[in-house]
């Protein structure tokens, strides 16, 4: 067990009276004006919202803590999926699962949400490894879409997003133009966002929607790492967001081919910014177990230190 | 944005409690804001809103606490079963504690133990310490051993609290579990064995269930039940408590449920000196300054000049035998 639970053992020049306001003030509260509030198939939805200052400082990975409604105070962890600094608004996908997001489904275009945000350590991509692989699963895509948008204007970066969903995507897929070696024939589906950046993706589903690949990301993922050259895989990074069964199966992946993976967790969560440890989720740390808070410990993780070996 | 109080708002607003100055009757509950600074990431959330702020509860050694899930929203609430994840005592004491700011508010500890000799332990620890205060956890609803074991058995909590008045001669506040048959018995035999004052309540004890997994949603089974849905319950039990207090001028920090200033007005009223505020900060992080504003104005509309005339000032009603007439 590690002495160090709360705060985060690392050092930071956010505690302490030296560097004690380096940490305050980081987050906002903002009322946000819904710009638009756009329905997908099974209950998702896309929530385009007015929030300068979170669009400002907002990086793949992080989220806003959301009011729904009066009916459910307790506020809802949602992950930004895209933030335009210029204009400042932010992209939220989201599915109805349960009183909260049913509440929000039904605000409308013109009020107002209350969110604290930015939250949470992002992705920390390496700029050595030049191939980055986003997996994403369902809810778990808009970090990769985020993760996607900061990435394709830089040079020498070129990923590949693999995106799942078992319920209609949130989009209309369209057949890719980008050649993507090594997959299986007739696995040309894309999202279109991605393919307007010039960045290579390809879905996956077991139901079977057409041009999709019939399994889980991880299999089509094996697939393109097993086509690539040796010296291509070595710079490989993974980074994943979904539900836990198929982070541990994007973890496992990984580290059969000795590559790093970041992960970004969920978890019931009430404060949001590292007060009530209520988020946490059990890391394993040299010195032994420990619990990290999701919110701002999280919600990104080295996939190691969350799905140890077996 | 809080608006800053004036200096009248601040006057009207500061009481005494434990022999401490609190800038306003705020005090931020243990295990909601961490040790002291988590909340300050917010901009706008400032601790000198607050006259205390009580930190995580402390045990002797480090603990990792429960398994999740540890919250879940229920109706006009939340259960939670953290398990007093803390590093330790004597890792709060020595580097927690030296890099808050001691002029911003007050910093109560949150002291707990699996026994009494851990009770003592842990409070001697913060003797040696710059801490304002210390709440002794005698009702943490999430632990298998000390927690609520204590609470619920006045011989118990009186030893608990002899023990830790033994270890200290700082403020001592005893946090009682509204969890046990009479509150008010177990307030006077710890008045007896010491404490300095009162939070009352903790959470009630509680339990969700997945209907589609037929297993509780919380991992540690049951948690205790917060927020607006238990304030009736806290009311009845700060005026309880207060009829036992006030002949020994024991204060108290009446807290369950608050989210408005109408809220602690009713605490206050049923004989708290201070008020807590916990569930509520999840709800708005800046509800502190709306809380002090909403006071102040009552006081102004009320010509009350300080918010300690208005402690324990409830008029009972007195009801008419029924009629058969």
């Amino acid at each position: 067990m590690t002495s160090d639970l709360i705060p985060s053992p690392q050092p930071s020049p956010a505690r302490g009276r030296g560097g004690l306001h380096a940490q305050r003030n980081t987050l906002f509260v903002e009322q946000a004006e819904i710009i638009s509030h756009q329905p997908h198939a099974a209950g998702q939805y896309t929530l385009r919202l007015l929030a300068p200052q979170i669009a400002a400082r907002a990086q793949p990975g992080s989220f806003v803590h959301l009011s729904c409604g009066a009916e459910r105070p307790m506020r809802r962890p949602l992950s930004i999926m895209r933030a335009d600094p210029d204009h400042g608004w932010i992209d939220i996908l989201y599915k109805v699962m349960g009183s909260g997001t049913a509440l929000l489904a039904q605000r409308q275009h013109g009020e107002h949400l209350d969110l604290i945000g930015p939250i949470g350590r992002p992705f920390s991509p390496d700029p050595q490894r030049s191939r980055p692989l986003l997996i994403g699963g369902g809810v778990g895509i808009p970090p990769m879409v985020f993760l996607a948008d900061r990435m394709h204007l830089q040079p020498g970066i070129t990923p590949l997003a693999i995106l799942g969903s078992e319920v209609p995507f949130p989009f209309a897929a369209q057949p890719s133009r980008i050649i993507i070696p090594g997959l299986p024939a007739g696995v040309i589906a894309a999202m279109p966002l991605l393919e307007d950046w010039g960045i290579p993706s390809r879905l996956t589903s077991r139901q079977g929607y057409a041009g999709c690949f019939d399994g889980y990301v991880t299999d089509l993922a094996r697939a393109w790492l097993d086509g690539l050259p040796a010296e291509a895989r070595d710079e490989v990074e993974v980074f994943a967001c979904g539900p836990h069964a198929m982070l541990e199966a994007v973890a496992a992946l990984a580290r059969e081919f000795s590559l790093p993976c970041q992960v970004s967790l969920e978890e019931f969560m009430a404060c949001a910014v590292g007060g009530c440890a209520g988020c946490v989720v059990e890391i394993t740390t040299p010195d032994g177990p420990a619990m990290k808070r999701v919110c701002v410990d999280g919600p990104v993780f080295d996939a190691r230190q969350v799905f140890s070996t077996p | 944005m809080s608006v800053p109080m004036s200096s009248d708002d601040r006057q009207m607003l500061a009481t005494r409690f434990c022999g401490m100055h609190l800038d306003t009757p705020l005090v931020l509950l243990s295990g909601c804001v961490g040790f002291g600074e988590e909340y300050t990431r917010i901009n706008g959330f400032s601790n000198r809103d607050v006259g205390a702020v009580c930190l995580k509860g402390t045990t002797l050694a480090p603990r990792l606490g429960n398994p999740p899930h540890r919250v879940y929203e229920t109706p006009m609430g939340m259960l939670n079963a953290i398990g007093l994840q803390n590093p330790g005592a004597r890792h709060v004491v020595d580097s927690i504690l030296p890099e808050l700011d001691f002029t911003e508010t007050r910093f109560i500890a949150n002291v707990s133990g699996s026994t009494v000799e851990e009770y003592f332990e842990v409070t001697r620890i913060f003797d040696d310490s710059p801490i304002d205060a210390i709440e002794i956890n005698i009702s943490c609803p999430n632990v298998k051993e000390g927690g609520v074991a204590f609470g619920n058995n006045p011989d118990m909590s009186a030893r608990v609290v002899e023990a830790c008045r033994r270890a200290t001669a700082k403020p001592l506040i005893t946090k009682l579990s509204p969890n046990q048959t009479d509150i008010a018995e177990n307030a006077r035999r710890c008045i007896e064995a010491g404490t300095d004052g009162f939070a009352v309540i903790n959470t009630l004890m509680g339990m969700a269930v997945d209907i589609e997994q037929r297993t509780p949603v919380i991992g540690n089974n049951q948690g205790g039940l917060s927020g607006p849905a238990i304030k009736p319950i806290a009311l009845l039990k700060v005026h309880q408590v207060y009829q036992v207090c006030k002949a020994h001028g024991i204060p108290i920090i009446g807290q369950g449920g608050i989210v408005t200033a109408e809220d602690a007005l009713e605490f206050i009223i049923a004989g708290a000196s201070a008020v807590g505020i916990g569930t509520a900060l999840f709800y708005d992080p800046l509800v502190c300054p709306k809380i002090n504003a909403g006071i102040v104005d009552y006081l102004q509309r009320h010509g009350i000049s300080e918010i300690s005339q208005l402690v324990g000032s409830l008029r009972l009603n007195t009801p008419a035998p029924p009629r058969c007439d």
